[in-house]
């Protein structure tokens, strides 16, 4: 019995690891995209994100589950990280961003394809950070309406509703663009 | 044809392929940083100067526990050295009471005079007043030396096994004798450990009282030692006065006994006199008496055995034990007392500090997103 405490006791770290190790392979990608998004600078979007990742490594133990889900914990962390990134930088998101890659847009796509995706880029600029942000917990992060109530710190049902007003904003001004 | 679904659709698509992608290389750096555990890294300085590294917050606990004992240990420290003259005026009043009947009254006046300074540099203005010089004991003061008459008083417990109460009793006059001392009473009592024991009432020459006391010291265990020391300048200069009127009062009288005429003048001046001489002997008896206590000191040497507690009467005891945890115990929360009013207050600003900085934190980083 008390072998087996003891063995459990061992255990107990070793599942905190494998939890993390999971989750930062799930979520590696998708925290650089939303930092990124933030900062709109790709040099500092990797500093930010390695910093969260460590950040998070440091305080896995002190995770709890009933509080919400490992991704919104993550998310939250590296939100954090970034705006006092931003703040310490004097910086703030509405500043220029880098210019769009647009060989990232691929040059097999069709020309109308690459214009349309301009010209939501071109969208997403005259956003406002809040909305931009929302955008990209969404659709970069790829974080489910709770998750992104959980990292901004309202309800779900709120959440939905500024996601819905932001999405109606982007498309106004893509059709503005158009 | 194209319906709002679809364009919901499309635009979703149109922002996940606009999603930024970590550069390859770092990806591959961040993966085996997060396989090794996610090492800390040095973070480059921002500065050109070096600055003090602030401390971490692992260090400021220890360091703050550290502070606050020595806090407590030097109040605790100052507190013991402002009960010493207490001490030592207790020692200086035992030690009064073994002095003789006729000391009493300076003694009693030198208590309750000015404090005593530790200056011991009386030349002996009080003999010369005695001599009958005609200089006054105070003008020596006025030559802007310091002229004190100061009184030193010791006394010494040393501890000894009962076997060696007559050994230690030997070195005891060894000591004296070798300091040029005077043993002024001794008793030595044999028996079992707290019985045996002796004590010694010494005169030591003032200027060799260290000397003697460290030699003292040295016969066994010392168990205490309290010096003490009384100025009694003012009662000294003031019998050297008087004593010097006395003089010039028998110098009139005996000029006024040869300028007599008839038999009842001459007896009455002769009544005179001898009554003004008799005054003048208890005089100078009395200035003796104050200078053979500035220049020897009044020792007083206790040998005990058994327990290190006079109270006992015997060895450490389970009472003595008990004695022992309870002042230990109130030591300890004494100074978990003090800690407690250093700490509390410091741990509410610091949490009220804590506080305002993350309620400054939030509105800052809501600030950042405008």
């Amino acid at each position: 019995m008390e072998q087996a405490l003891v063995a459990e006791a061992r255990e107990a770290p070793r599942t905190a690891d494998l939890a993390f190790d999971r989750l930062y392979r799930s979520s590696r990608d998708d925290v650089y995209a939303y930092v990124a998004s933030l900062l709109r600078d790709a040099a500092a979007a990797e500093e930010v994100t390695a910093a969260a990742f460590e950040r998070a490594y440091r305080k896995r133990n002190r995770f709890d589950p009933e509080r919400g889900e490992p991704r919104a914990w993550l998310f939250g962390i590296a939100r954090n990280a970034a705006l006092d990134e931003l703040r310490r930088r004097g910086r703030h998101a509405e500043l220029t961003a880098e210019p769009a890659d647009l060989d990232s847009l691929g040059a097999e796509e069709g020309a109308e394809r690459s214009e349309r995706r301009l010209a939501v880029s071109a969208a997403l600029e005259r956003l406002g950070p809040g909305e931009r942000e929302l955008i990209a917990l969404k659709f970069f992060a790829g974080l489910e309406n709770r998750e992104i109530a959980r990292v901004l710190g309202i309800s779900e049902s709120n959440a939905g509703t500024k996601l819905h007003r932001a999405m109606t904003k982007l498309r106004e001004a893509c059709d503005g663009n158009a | 044809m194209e319906t709002p679904e679809n364009r919901n659709d499309q635009l979703a698509e149109d922002l996940r392929a606009l999603r930024p992608t970590p550069h390859p290389q770092f990806a591959a750096e961040l993966d085996k940083r997060a396989a090794a555990g996610f090492p800390r890294r040095s973070r480059p300085r921002r500065l050109s100067f070096s600055l003090p590294r602030r401390p971490s917050r692992r260090l400021l606990l220890p360091a703050g526990g550290l502070a606050v004992i020595a806090i407590v240990g030097v109040l605790v420290t100052t507190n013991e050295s402002e009960q010493e003259p207490a001490n030592g005026a207790a020692v200086l009043g035992l030690l009064n009471a073994e002095s003789s009947p006729e000391d009493a009254p300076e003694a009693a006046g030198g208590a309750a005079g000015e404090p005593a300074p530790q200056i011991e540099n009386y030349q002996g203005a009080t003999e010369a007043a005695a001599a009958g010089n005609a200089a006054s004991p105070l003008s020596f003061a006025g030559q802007g030396r310091p002229n004190r008459a100061v009184e030193r008083n010791a006394e010494l417990v040393l501890g000894a096994d009962p076997a060696d109460v007559a050994d230690d009793s030997s070195k005891v006059f060894e000591a004296v004798h070798a300091h040029d001392g005077i043993v002024m009473s001794s008793s030595t009592r044999e028996g079992e450990p707290g019985v045996a024991g002796a004590r010694f009432v010494l005169l030591i020459p003032s200027a060799k009282l260290s000397d003697a006391l460290a030699a003292l010291s040295g016969v066994d265990e010392v168990r205490t030692r309290h010096e003490a020391t009384d100025d009694i300048t003012a009662p000294t200069v003031q019998t050297g006065e008087l004593l010097q009127d006395s003089k010039a009062r028998i110098d009139s009288l005996l000029a006024q006994l040869e300028a007599t005429e008839t038999e009842s003048e001459r007896e009455a001046v002769e009544g005179e006199l001898a009554a003004e001489r008799r005054h003048r002997a208890r005089l100078r008896s009395q200035l003796q008496n104050l200078e053979r206590r500035a220049d020897y000191s009044r020792v007083l040497v206790r040998i005990e055995t058994g327990g290190t507690h006079d109270s006992s009467g015997g060895a450490w005891g389970v009472d003595d034990a008990l004695g022992d945890a309870g002042h230990i115990l109130a030591i300890a929360a004494a100074i978990a007392v003090v800690s407690l009013a250093i700490l509390g207050p410091i741990a509410l600003i610091a949490l009220l500090a804590w506080l305002t900085h993350r309620a400054w934190l939030r509105r800052e980083r809501r600030r950042v997103l405008g």
